[in-house]
């Protein structure tokens, strides 16, 4: 607070006499929702990395093919199995594919896969579970049923068939879709149940007394309200994709040739990892280095939007440097 | 009592007309996407056709016969217990019987393992919370959390092999749970150990940081309760406040998730069964993926959605047996 005391006045002023005159001599400079959480999750330093490295693998998955002489479906056979060098950042693997090459298609497949998995099912889930929380009644009991019961089939099994049918360039698009399918089954349980004291809100029931359309109250009251928890899982969500798609692709079920991915790379490694330990190390690297990048940016979110987190910073400017830190 | 039967009754009705449409969906998309057709027409000399029909036929997998009526039949089948046979005419049944029991050796000891490590770390972890205890240990399971099971378990292996060659004597074996064929029982159990060390430690890792993070976040949930307030007020030592107060209130969603998760040690571990080659029931389910047999792998989708709903329906029972706040409806 500005020590903004007039030494004319006899009583001392109150808070909001010094903050209108501070709004008057344009001291306060008011910030909106969105820059408050901004600003707040620039202040975690393990966000920033986060975010940091974050755009690093972005930018390296962008235009890493085009600083890189090799393709990573064209092989160069006359360096097989070679490891890192100048020549092969990466070392080349049995068939004599540059390992940086593949590497950085792979990575580029499993951002494109983790993120529309997450941003996909983020979607589909907010609008089941929050429209059958809305609609009460038999909807909501029969939809909770059907969810409950596509939950007991292993969803394992149903993205697996689905991926099966489609082959080599269109594999990741199958894998996203199979992916997606299945996978709101889960949050939407979630979300239903974080609906249930939302929809006893007042403002929802004057948005419905005045004639406003459930969808609108969904699209434009509802989901709004769980706006923080929606960003933060969407963000954590990728995690989840990134995961996925490295399980099924190292099952032969995912990504398969002539595409390449993390996965897929990592299965051919695993047979020749002593002989050849480079094909092992660098997609292991670039996945835990991708996966921590997201979370770091998941948990800096998380703690950005929570009122009571240490990132709300503290009013003596002293220890702000010392907050920073936790 | 009778109100607490009556709700297992109707629970368990509800579950029973559950996992029969769920297991009957999953036979139709099944039977619908897998052809096991190509695994005849793939082979060399390529059987005559009428014989790949004749084989077809006798395994309820042909696709020329209708759906519905592939169907019936695998749930007239059912309704007797026989699951059928896979492509190469091996019933399904002891093909199941046969695995469950590398299954359970494996998902068992780790289980038991995650559940008393995890527990324990989150309850230490929450009472040093930011102090630098706190900070490794946790610091450590988010990191491990993020880890992909493939990346981890694979890490693991390589490290052990190094191990290995660095050591005059093989420590670690990584496929498999046996390879010791004497009489001696010590041996044998020693071979056992040697076998189930990597394995076990994947999936140890993989729950127990779940349990830690969990376990950690429930108890400082507790500890700032007014409760604990009250009891310190009164006179008690933080230590004794939050061991006859906090932690056993944060036990109770602990020990819900523990009785959850108990039904899965019998579905086996997919990824990790695959790596190290235990033929459980994880590495049966992506066979009979690869190898088009429906019959196979509706069968471990029924048993494993079956496991699911008795460790939902356990985990109810826990939560109303240990929480005094839930009453039956």
């Amino acid at each position: 607070m500005v020590n903004d005391n007039d030494p004319t006045q006899g009583t001392p002023p109150t808070n909001a006499d010094m903050e209108l005159s501070a709004d008057t001599m344009g001291e306060v400079k008011r910030i909106s929702y969105a820059g408050l959480i901004c600003r707040r999750f620039f202040r975690s330093r393990s966000a920033l990395v986060g975010l940091a490295i974050f755009a690093a693998l972005v930018l390296l998955a962008l235009f890493g093919p085009l600083i890189c002489r090799f393709d990573y479906a064209e092989p160069d056979f006359t360096a097989i199995g070679l490891p890192p060098g100048p020549e092969h950042w990466f070392g080349t693997d049995g068939g004599g594919f540059d390992l940086f090459a593949c590497v950085v298609h792979g990575l580029g497949r499993s951002l494109i896969i983790g993120v529309s998995y997450s941003v996909l099912t983020t979607v589909i889930a907010a609008l089941v579970g929050v429209g059958i929380a809305y609609a009460r009644g038999w909807v909501e009991r029969v939809g909770m049923w059907i969810i409950d019961m596509l939950m007991v089939i292993p969803s394992f099994l149903l993205v697996a068939l689905f991926v099966r049918s489609a082959s080599g360039q269109d594999g990741w698009l199958a894998l996203i879709f199979g992916l997606t399918l299945f996978g709101w089954i889960g949050y939407a349980r979630t979300l239903r149940t974080m609906t249930l004291s939302l929809r006893e809100r007042d403002y929802v029931r004057a948005a419905k007394y005045m004639g406003v359309s459930p969808l609108a109250i969904i699209v434009r009251h509802l989901i709004p309200n769980l706006g923080s928890i929606l960003i933060i899982d969407t963000v954590l969500g990728v995690i989840g994709g990134i995961n996925s798609e490295t399980a099924f692709s190292f099952l032969g079920l995912g990504i398969k040739l002539p595409d390449t991915s993390l996965g897929y790379l990592l299965s051919q490694a695993s047979s020749v990892m002593i002989t050849m330990p480079w094909m092992l190390v660098f997609p292991s690297v670039a996945l835990i280095v991708l996966c921590v990048s997201m979370q770091l940016i998941g948990d800096g979110l998380r703690d950005a939007f929570d009122p009571y987190s240490r990132a709300a910073g503290s009013a003596e400017p002293a220890e702000i440097e010392e907050e920073a830190e936790l | 009592m009778t109100s607490y039967m009556k709700y297992v009754v109707k629970r368990v009705a509800n579950y029973v007309v559950m996992i029969f449409i769920a297991t009957s969906l999953t036979y139709l998309l099944a039977a619908s996407f897998l052809n096991a057709r190509s695994n005849y027409e793939s082979r060399t000399p390529r059987p005559p056709q009428a014989s790949i029909e004749q084989s077809l036929d006798a395994a309820n997998l042909n696709d020329k016969t209708p759906l519905w009526e592939r169907y019936t039949r695998w749930l007239g089948g059912v309704v007797q217990g026989d699951w059928g046979v896979s492509p190469t005419g091996r019933p399904v049944a002891s093909e199941l019987a046969g695995r469950i029991g590398n299954s359970v050796k494996l998902l068992a000891i780790s289980a038991v393992l995650s559940v008393v490590i995890g527990v324990s770390l989150g309850v230490y972890t929450a009472q040093r919370q930011y102090m630098w205890q706190d900070r490794a240990l946790s610091g450590m399971a988010s990191f491990l959390l993020v880890v992909p099971t493939v990346v981890l378990a694979i890490l693991i292996v390589f490290f052990a092999i190094d191990i290995n060659n660095a050591l005059p004597v093989k420590i670690f074996y990584v496929t498999g749970l046996s390879s010791y064929s004497g009489d001696n029982i010590f041996l044998a159990f020693l071979d056992f150990l040697q076998h189930i060390t990597l394995p076990t430690l994947v999936l140890t890792i993989i729950s127990a940081v779940g349990y830690h993070l969990n376990q950690r976040t429930y108890l400082l949930d507790e500890m700032h309760a007014d409760y604990v307030r009250t009891a310190r007020a009164k006179g008690l030592t933080k230590r004794q406040a939050i061991r006859k107060h906090a932690l056993r209130a944060s036990l109770i969603p602990t020990s819900v998730g523990v009785a959850f998760s108990i039904a899965g040690i019998f579905t086996g571990a997919v990824m990790t069964e695959k790596i190290f080659a235990v033929h459980g029931l994880g590495e049966y389910f992506i066979n009979c993926i690869n190898n088009n047999d429906v019959n196979g792998a509706v069968a471990v989708a029924a048993f494993s959605g079956v496991c699911t709903l008795a460790g939902a329906l356990l985990a109810d029972l826990f939560a109303v047996a240990l929480d005094p706040r839930i009453r039956m409806s």
